[in-house]
Protein backbone atom coordinates (compact mmCIF):
# COMPACT_ATOMS: atom_id res chain seq x y z
CA UNK A 1 0.00 0.00 0.00
CA UNK A 2 2.59 2.13 0.84
CA UNK A 3 4.68 1.32 -2.08
CA UNK A 4 1.65 2.34 -4.16
CA UNK A 5 0.93 5.47 -2.56
CA UNK A 6 4.47 6.69 -2.25
CA UNK A 7 4.51 6.30 -6.55
CA UNK A 8 1.53 9.15 -6.39
CA UNK A 9 3.05 11.08 -4.60
CA UNK A 10 6.11 11.25 -6.30
CA UNK A 11 4.44 11.58 -9.51
CA UNK A 12 1.92 14.02 -8.33
CA UNK A 13 4.31 16.21 -6.25
CA UNK A 14 7.40 16.03 -7.95
CA UNK A 15 9.15 15.18 -4.72
CA UNK A 16 12.03 12.66 -4.71
CA UNK A 17 11.31 9.20 -3.43
CA UNK A 18 13.49 9.10 -0.02
CA UNK A 19 11.73 12.35 0.79
CA UNK A 20 8.18 10.23 0.73
CA UNK A 21 8.36 8.82 4.66
CA UNK A 22 5.64 8.08 6.48
CA UNK A 23 5.83 10.99 8.64
CA UNK A 24 6.23 13.32 6.39
CA UNK A 25 3.87 15.88 6.25
CA UNK A 26 2.20 16.81 3.12
CA UNK A 27 2.29 20.53 3.51
CA UNK A 28 6.05 20.98 5.90
CA UNK A 29 8.08 18.23 4.29
CA UNK A 30 6.56 17.43 1.03
CA UNK A 31 5.66 21.03 -0.23
CA UNK A 32 2.20 20.48 -0.54
CA UNK A 33 -0.23 23.71 -1.51
CA UNK A 34 -4.13 23.56 -1.17
CA UNK A 35 -4.18 22.51 -5.02
CA UNK A 36 -1.35 19.83 -4.76
CA UNK A 37 -3.93 18.43 -2.22
CA UNK A 38 -6.20 18.41 -3.65
CA UNK A 39 -5.30 16.55 -6.77
CA UNK A 40 -3.37 14.61 -4.92
CA UNK A 41 -6.98 13.14 -3.42
CA UNK A 42 -8.42 12.82 -6.81
CA UNK A 43 -5.11 10.64 -8.13
CA UNK A 44 -5.31 8.49 -5.47
CA UNK A 45 -9.18 8.63 -5.87
CA UNK A 46 -8.47 7.38 -9.82
CA UNK A 47 -5.81 4.96 -8.07
CA UNK A 48 -7.82 3.21 -5.76
CA UNK A 49 -11.18 3.82 -7.72
CA UNK A 50 -12.72 5.28 -4.20
CA UNK A 51 -14.56 8.53 -3.41
CA UNK A 52 -12.94 10.08 -0.76
CA UNK A 53 -15.44 12.72 0.84
CA UNK A 54 -14.16 16.08 2.19
CA UNK A 55 -13.75 16.18 5.32
CA UNK A 56 -11.81 13.07 5.33
CA UNK A 57 -9.50 14.47 2.35
CA UNK A 58 -8.69 17.63 4.58
CA UNK A 59 -8.18 15.18 7.78
CA UNK A 60 -5.23 13.51 5.70
CA UNK A 61 -2.44 15.68 6.39
CA UNK A 62 0.79 13.21 6.57
CA UNK A 63 1.57 10.53 4.08
CA UNK A 64 0.68 7.73 7.62
CA UNK A 65 -2.70 9.25 7.38
CA UNK A 66 -3.45 8.42 3.46
CA UNK A 67 -2.23 4.94 4.29
CA UNK A 68 -4.88 4.64 7.02
CA UNK A 69 -7.38 5.83 5.38
CA UNK A 70 -6.89 3.47 2.83
CA UNK A 71 -6.29 0.09 4.92
CA UNK A 72 -9.97 0.93 6.78
CA UNK B 1 -14.04 41.36 -33.15
CA UNK B 2 -16.09 41.09 -29.76
CA UNK B 3 -17.52 38.11 -28.71
CA UNK B 4 -21.12 37.68 -27.18
CA UNK B 5 -20.95 36.74 -23.48
CA UNK B 6 -23.35 34.31 -22.24
CA UNK B 7 -23.72 33.54 -18.50
CA UNK B 8 -26.76 31.95 -17.22
CA UNK B 9 -28.57 31.65 -20.85
CA UNK B 10 -27.81 35.96 -20.69
CA UNK B 11 -26.53 37.60 -22.98
CA UNK B 12 -24.55 40.64 -22.15
CA UNK B 13 -24.75 43.23 -24.84
CA UNK B 14 -20.74 43.64 -23.94
CA UNK B 15 -18.49 41.13 -22.89
CA UNK B 16 -17.76 42.94 -19.75
CA UNK B 17 -17.90 41.98 -16.10
CA UNK B 18 -18.09 44.54 -13.63
CA UNK B 19 -15.96 42.87 -10.92
CA UNK B 20 -16.76 42.47 -6.84
CA UNK B 21 -15.34 44.83 -4.80
CA UNK B 22 -15.53 45.39 -0.91
CA UNK B 23 -16.16 46.14 2.00
CA UNK B 24 -19.14 48.60 1.00
CA UNK B 25 -17.80 49.41 -2.67
CA UNK B 26 -19.67 47.24 -5.20
CA UNK B 27 -23.21 46.86 -4.14
CA UNK B 28 -26.25 47.32 -6.12
CA UNK B 29 -26.22 50.72 -7.43
CA UNK B 30 -22.99 50.02 -9.04
CA UNK B 31 -24.35 46.38 -10.10
CA UNK B 32 -27.80 48.65 -11.96
CA UNK B 33 -25.00 51.42 -13.42
CA UNK B 34 -23.27 48.46 -14.78
CA UNK B 35 -25.96 45.95 -16.03
CA UNK B 36 -28.02 49.73 -17.59
CA UNK B 37 -24.63 50.33 -19.19
CA UNK B 38 -24.98 46.61 -20.99
CA UNK B 39 -22.29 45.09 -18.81
CA UNK B 40 -22.47 42.14 -16.33
CA UNK B 41 -22.95 43.72 -12.43
CA UNK B 42 -21.34 42.01 -9.24
CA UNK B 43 -22.16 42.40 -5.85
CA UNK B 44 -19.64 41.89 -3.28
CA UNK B 45 -20.70 39.67 -0.46
CA UNK B 46 -17.58 40.66 1.31
CA UNK B 47 -19.49 42.46 4.88
CA UNK B 48 -21.53 44.32 2.95
CA UNK B 49 -23.68 44.84 6.11
CA UNK B 50 -20.65 46.95 7.68
CA UNK B 51 -22.77 49.85 8.43
CA UNK B 52 -25.78 47.60 10.16
CA UNK B 53 -25.77 48.49 14.02
CA UNK B 54 -26.36 44.79 14.51
CA UNK B 55 -23.16 44.68 12.62
CA UNK B 56 -20.63 43.37 14.98
CA UNK B 57 -23.20 41.18 17.41
CA UNK B 58 -24.62 39.47 14.40
CA UNK B 59 -22.51 39.73 11.44
CA UNK B 60 -23.70 36.75 9.39
CA UNK B 61 -27.65 38.14 9.82
CA UNK B 62 -26.28 41.57 9.03
CA UNK B 63 -24.30 40.92 5.55
CA UNK B 64 -27.36 38.31 4.78
CA UNK B 65 -29.90 40.80 4.97
CA UNK B 66 -27.86 43.59 3.43
CA UNK B 67 -27.22 41.12 0.33
CA UNK B 68 -30.85 40.49 0.40
CA UNK B 69 -31.43 43.76 -0.05
CA UNK B 70 -28.96 44.89 -2.22
CA UNK B 71 -30.00 41.83 -4.34
CA UNK B 72 -33.88 43.29 -4.41
CA UNK B 73 -32.92 46.69 -5.53
CA UNK B 74 -30.82 45.69 -8.54
CA UNK B 75 -33.68 43.67 -9.46
CA UNK B 76 -36.63 45.85 -8.80
CA UNK B 77 -35.18 47.98 -11.64
CA UNK B 78 -33.10 45.30 -14.14
CA UNK B 79 -35.33 42.16 -13.72
CA UNK B 80 -33.02 41.22 -16.38
CA UNK B 81 -29.83 42.00 -16.47
CA UNK B 82 -27.20 39.17 -15.50
CA UNK B 83 -26.09 39.79 -12.11
CA UNK B 84 -23.92 37.67 -9.61
CA UNK B 85 -22.56 38.09 -6.08
CA UNK B 86 -18.64 37.53 -5.39
CA UNK B 87 -18.04 34.97 -2.34
CA UNK B 88 -14.84 34.87 -0.94
CA UNK B 89 -14.14 31.04 -0.25
CA UNK B 90 -11.29 32.01 2.43
CA UNK B 91 -14.65 34.12 4.61
CA UNK B 92 -15.71 32.63 7.31
CA UNK B 93 -19.73 30.94 6.94
CA UNK B 94 -19.04 30.30 3.53
CA UNK B 95 -21.47 27.62 3.21
CA UNK B 96 -24.30 29.67 4.92
CA UNK B 97 -23.52 32.95 2.42
CA UNK B 98 -23.95 29.87 -0.82
CA UNK B 99 -27.14 28.40 0.98
CA UNK B 100 -28.77 31.76 1.44
CA UNK B 101 -27.92 33.14 -1.80
CA UNK B 102 -29.01 30.19 -3.70
CA UNK B 103 -32.34 30.91 -3.08
CA UNK B 104 -31.68 35.04 -4.66
CA UNK B 105 -32.44 35.91 -7.59
CA UNK B 106 -28.92 35.87 -9.23
CA UNK B 107 -27.28 34.67 -12.16
CA UNK B 108 -23.85 33.29 -10.64
CA UNK B 109 -21.70 33.08 -7.60
CA UNK B 110 -18.48 33.60 -8.16
CA UNK B 111 -15.64 32.56 -5.34
CA UNK B 112 -11.88 33.32 -5.41
CA UNK B 113 -9.67 33.72 -2.44
CA UNK B 114 -9.17 30.00 -2.34
CA UNK B 115 -10.34 26.84 -3.79
CA UNK B 116 -13.42 26.78 -3.72
CA UNK B 117 -14.22 23.21 -3.82
CA UNK B 118 -17.61 22.38 -2.97
CA UNK B 119 -19.14 25.53 -4.21
CA UNK B 120 -21.50 23.66 -6.37
CA UNK B 121 -22.03 21.36 -3.39
CA UNK B 122 -24.76 24.36 -1.80
CA UNK B 123 -26.64 25.14 -5.76
CA UNK B 124 -28.20 21.67 -6.68
CA UNK B 125 -31.21 22.61 -7.80
CA UNK B 126 -31.00 26.10 -7.76
CA UNK B 127 -30.83 28.17 -10.82
CA UNK B 128 -27.86 30.19 -10.07
CA UNK B 129 -24.41 29.06 -11.37
CA UNK B 130 -20.67 28.69 -9.80
CA UNK B 131 -18.39 30.53 -11.28
CA UNK B 132 -14.31 30.50 -10.36
CA UNK B 133 -11.90 33.13 -9.97
CA UNK B 134 -8.07 31.65 -10.38
CA UNK B 135 -4.62 32.72 -10.60
CA UNK B 136 -3.24 29.78 -12.60
CA UNK B 137 -3.90 27.10 -15.30
CA UNK B 138 -3.50 24.39 -13.00
CA UNK B 139 -6.33 25.84 -10.60
CA UNK B 140 -8.29 26.37 -13.56
CA UNK B 141 -7.38 22.45 -14.36
CA UNK B 142 -7.63 21.18 -10.80
CA UNK B 143 -11.27 22.78 -9.76
CA UNK B 144 -12.97 21.56 -13.25
CA UNK B 145 -12.22 18.20 -12.92
CA UNK B 146 -13.29 18.45 -9.20
CA UNK B 147 -16.20 19.68 -10.04
CA UNK B 148 -17.06 17.34 -12.42
CA UNK B 149 -16.17 14.01 -10.33
CA UNK B 150 -17.96 15.42 -7.04
CA UNK B 151 -20.91 17.64 -8.87
CA UNK B 152 -21.14 17.13 -12.57
CA UNK B 153 -21.10 20.51 -12.99
CA UNK B 154 -18.44 23.09 -14.78
CA UNK B 155 -17.65 26.33 -13.76
CA UNK B 156 -20.10 28.80 -15.67
CA UNK B 157 -17.17 31.09 -16.65
CA UNK B 158 -13.56 31.04 -15.24
CA UNK B 159 -12.03 34.72 -13.93
CA UNK B 160 -8.10 34.99 -14.32
CA UNK B 161 -6.67 37.35 -11.99
CA UNK B 162 -3.63 38.61 -12.71
CA UNK B 163 -1.03 39.94 -11.21
CA UNK B 164 -2.57 43.66 -11.19
CA UNK B 165 -4.92 43.48 -9.64
CA UNK B 166 -6.07 45.41 -6.66
CA UNK B 167 -6.55 43.70 -2.80
CA UNK B 168 -5.11 40.70 -2.23
CA UNK B 169 -3.06 38.46 -4.78
CA UNK B 170 -3.04 34.98 -5.18
CA UNK B 171 0.97 35.52 -5.51
CA UNK B 172 3.12 35.44 -2.37
CA UNK B 173 4.54 38.53 -1.09
CA UNK B 174 8.45 37.01 -2.19
CA UNK B 175 7.00 36.23 -5.70
CA UNK B 176 5.94 39.97 -5.82
CA UNK B 177 9.22 42.11 -4.33
CA UNK B 178 11.32 39.29 -6.59
CA UNK B 179 9.12 40.25 -9.96
CA UNK B 180 9.01 35.68 -9.94
CA UNK B 181 5.42 36.00 -11.02
CA UNK B 182 3.73 35.80 -14.44
CA UNK B 183 2.07 37.87 -16.10
CA UNK B 184 -1.56 38.44 -17.37
CA UNK B 185 -0.96 37.24 -20.38
CA UNK B 186 1.33 34.21 -19.43
CA UNK B 187 -1.84 33.50 -17.01
CA UNK B 188 -4.54 33.99 -19.91
CA UNK B 189 -2.46 31.43 -22.06
CA UNK B 190 -2.40 28.95 -19.54
CA UNK B 191 -6.09 28.96 -18.84
CA UNK B 192 -7.00 29.09 -21.97
CA UNK B 193 -5.56 25.79 -22.54
CA UNK B 194 -6.65 23.80 -19.65
CA UNK B 195 -10.20 25.28 -20.08
CA UNK B 196 -10.02 24.50 -24.09
CA UNK B 197 -9.54 20.78 -22.72
CA UNK B 198 -12.57 20.70 -20.91
CA UNK B 199 -14.64 22.05 -23.66
CA UNK B 200 -13.57 19.67 -25.49
CA UNK B 201 -14.04 16.90 -23.88
CA UNK B 202 -17.38 18.18 -22.22
CA UNK B 203 -18.82 19.33 -25.72
CA UNK B 204 -19.52 22.88 -23.71
CA UNK B 205 -18.39 26.48 -23.77
CA UNK B 206 -17.19 27.98 -20.53
CA UNK B 207 -16.41 31.89 -20.97
CA UNK B 208 -13.02 32.69 -20.05
CA UNK B 209 -12.41 36.05 -17.92
CA UNK B 210 -8.99 38.20 -17.55
CA UNK B 211 -9.28 40.18 -14.57
CA UNK B 212 -6.20 42.57 -13.25
CA UNK B 213 -5.24 46.08 -14.51
CA UNK B 214 -7.42 46.15 -17.40
CA UNK B 215 -8.15 49.65 -17.65
CA UNK B 216 -8.31 50.62 -21.56
CA UNK B 217 -10.10 49.54 -24.81
CA UNK B 218 -6.95 48.10 -26.20
CA UNK B 219 -6.39 45.90 -23.29
CA UNK B 220 -10.00 44.46 -23.63
CA UNK B 221 -9.48 44.27 -27.70
CA UNK B 222 -5.73 42.25 -26.58
CA UNK B 223 -7.16 39.76 -24.67
CA UNK B 224 -10.15 39.57 -26.50
CA UNK B 225 -7.93 38.46 -29.54
CA UNK B 226 -6.23 35.90 -27.23
CA UNK B 227 -9.27 33.90 -27.01
CA UNK B 228 -10.56 35.44 -23.75
CA UNK B 229 -14.64 35.68 -23.91
CA UNK B 230 -14.38 38.80 -22.37
CA UNK B 231 -12.71 40.75 -19.32
CA UNK B 232 -13.63 42.22 -16.13
CA UNK B 233 -13.01 45.80 -15.03
CA UNK B 234 -13.13 46.62 -10.92
CA UNK B 235 -10.92 49.69 -10.32
CA UNK B 236 -11.86 51.97 -13.13
CA UNK B 237 -15.78 52.18 -11.75
CA UNK B 238 -14.75 52.97 -8.36
CA UNK B 239 -14.52 56.56 -9.97
CA UNK B 240 -17.78 56.45 -11.12
CA UNK B 241 -20.69 58.29 -9.49
CA UNK B 242 -22.82 55.61 -9.23
CA UNK B 243 -20.09 53.37 -7.27
CA UNK B 244 -21.44 52.82 -4.03
CA UNK B 245 -18.33 53.63 -1.79
CA UNK B 246 -17.64 56.92 -0.13
CA UNK B 247 -16.37 60.14 -2.02
CA UNK B 248 -13.48 60.21 0.08
CA UNK B 249 -12.31 57.04 -1.27
CA UNK B 250 -13.02 57.44 -4.95
CA UNK B 251 -11.04 60.50 -4.28
CA UNK B 252 -8.32 58.85 -2.90
CA UNK B 253 -8.70 57.24 -6.28
CA UNK B 254 -8.47 59.66 -8.48
CA UNK B 255 -5.82 61.53 -6.75
CA UNK B 256 -3.21 58.79 -6.95
CA UNK B 257 0.38 58.77 -8.74
CA UNK B 258 1.70 55.79 -9.95
CA UNK B 259 4.16 56.06 -6.70
CA UNK B 260 1.21 55.86 -4.54
CA UNK B 261 -0.17 52.32 -5.60
CA UNK B 262 1.82 49.81 -2.95
CA UNK B 263 1.51 46.80 -1.30
CA UNK B 264 0.87 46.47 2.36
CA UNK B 265 1.01 43.65 4.16
CA UNK B 266 -2.43 41.92 5.45
CA UNK B 267 -3.42 39.65 8.45
CA UNK B 268 -3.81 36.99 5.93
CA UNK B 269 -0.25 36.92 5.00
CA UNK B 270 -0.59 37.71 1.64
CA UNK B 271 0.27 41.22 0.48
CA UNK B 272 -2.61 43.34 -0.68
CA UNK B 273 -2.19 46.08 -3.38
CA UNK B 274 -3.64 49.19 -1.72
CA UNK B 275 -2.91 53.41 -2.03
CA UNK B 276 -0.81 54.71 0.14
CA UNK B 277 -2.04 57.22 2.91
CA UNK B 278 -1.40 57.90 6.54
CA UNK B 279 -2.77 54.50 7.81
CA UNK B 280 -0.39 52.37 5.16
CA UNK B 281 2.55 55.15 6.69
CA UNK B 282 1.77 53.69 9.96
CA UNK B 283 1.96 51.00 9.20
CA UNK B 284 5.52 50.84 8.79
CA UNK B 285 6.11 51.77 12.36
CA UNK B 286 3.78 49.96 13.87
CA UNK B 287 1.17 47.39 14.25
CA UNK B 288 -2.17 48.71 14.68
CA UNK B 289 -4.55 48.34 17.54
CA UNK B 290 -7.52 45.57 16.96
CA UNK B 291 -10.60 46.82 18.11
CA UNK B 292 -13.36 43.65 17.75
CA UNK B 293 -13.38 40.95 15.72
CA UNK B 294 -16.30 39.58 13.72
CA UNK B 295 -14.25 36.39 13.10
CA UNK B 296 -14.46 37.34 8.95
CA UNK B 297 -11.47 35.16 7.82
CA UNK B 298 -11.01 31.80 8.19
CA UNK B 299 -7.55 32.81 7.28
CA UNK B 300 -6.99 35.31 9.53
CA UNK B 301 -4.12 34.07 12.49
CA UNK B 302 -6.36 36.79 14.67
CA UNK B 303 -3.51 37.27 17.30
CA UNK B 304 -0.09 39.67 16.17
CA UNK B 305 -1.53 40.52 13.06
CA UNK B 306 -0.89 44.20 11.64
CA UNK B 307 -4.38 45.48 11.86
CA UNK B 308 -7.84 44.40 11.43
CA UNK B 309 -9.03 44.15 7.72
CA UNK B 310 -12.83 44.51 8.07
CA UNK B 311 -12.16 47.17 10.32
CA UNK B 312 -10.07 49.12 7.66
CA UNK B 313 -11.66 47.98 4.90
CA UNK B 314 -14.77 49.31 6.37
CA UNK B 315 -14.05 52.65 7.61
CA UNK B 316 -12.72 53.47 3.93
CA UNK B 317 -15.56 52.21 2.35
CA UNK B 318 -17.46 54.64 4.61
CA UNK B 319 -15.20 57.64 4.35
CA UNK B 320 -11.84 57.69 6.18
CA UNK B 321 -9.71 56.99 3.19
CA UNK B 322 -6.95 58.37 4.81
CA UNK B 323 -7.12 56.12 8.29
CA UNK B 324 -8.43 53.27 6.98
CA UNK B 325 -7.20 51.02 3.81
CA UNK B 326 -8.05 51.87 -0.01
CA UNK B 327 -7.39 48.76 -1.70
CA UNK B 328 -6.97 49.31 -6.15
CA UNK B 329 -6.13 47.89 -8.67
CA UNK B 330 -2.46 48.43 -10.02
CA UNK B 331 -3.94 51.20 -12.61
CA UNK B 332 -5.60 53.33 -10.52
CA UNK B 333 -3.35 56.26 -11.31
CA UNK B 334 -4.15 56.31 -14.86
CA UNK B 335 -7.98 57.31 -13.26
CA UNK B 336 -8.21 61.15 -13.19
CA UNK B 337 -11.44 61.84 -12.67
CA UNK B 338 -15.03 60.93 -11.26
CA UNK B 339 -17.12 59.85 -15.05
CA UNK B 340 -20.50 57.11 -14.89
CA UNK B 341 -20.22 53.75 -15.71
CA UNK B 342 -21.97 54.40 -19.18
CA UNK B 343 -19.46 56.54 -20.11
CA UNK B 344 -16.54 54.22 -18.92
CA UNK B 345 -18.10 51.57 -20.73
CA UNK B 346 -18.81 53.25 -24.12
CA UNK B 347 -14.88 54.47 -23.78
CA UNK B 348 -13.73 50.73 -23.46
CA UNK B 349 -16.23 49.42 -25.93
CA UNK B 350 -15.00 52.33 -28.89
CA UNK B 351 -11.33 52.15 -28.11
CA UNK B 352 -11.47 48.25 -28.23
CA UNK B 353 -13.68 48.42 -31.59
CA UNK B 354 -11.37 50.78 -32.76
CA UNK B 355 -8.59 48.58 -32.53
CA UNK B 356 -10.16 45.50 -34.16
CA UNK B 357 -11.00 47.94 -37.33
Amino acid sequence: MFEKIKDIIVENLGVKEEEVTLDASLTDDLGADSLDAVELIMAIEDEFDISINDSDAQAMKTVQNIVDYLNK
Amino acid sequence: MMKKLIINNKESKYPIIQGGMGIGISLSRLSIASIKAGIVGTISAAQPGFLSKKFKSDTLNSNLEALAREIKTVRDECPDGILGVNVMYAGTNYDEYIKFLSKQEIDFIVSGAGLPVDLPKYLKGSSVKPAVIVSSGKAAKIICKKWMRSFNVLPEFVVVEGPLAGGHLGFSKEEIESGDYKSLETLLEEVLIEVRKVEEEYKVSIPVIPAGGISTGEDVARYIEMGSAGVQVATRFIATEECDVSDAYKQKIVNAREEDVIFVPSPVGLPGRAIRNAFTDALKTKNQKIKYCVDCLRVCAKKDIPYCITEKLGNASGGDAENGLVFSGAKAYMIDRISTVKEIVEELISECKYCFE
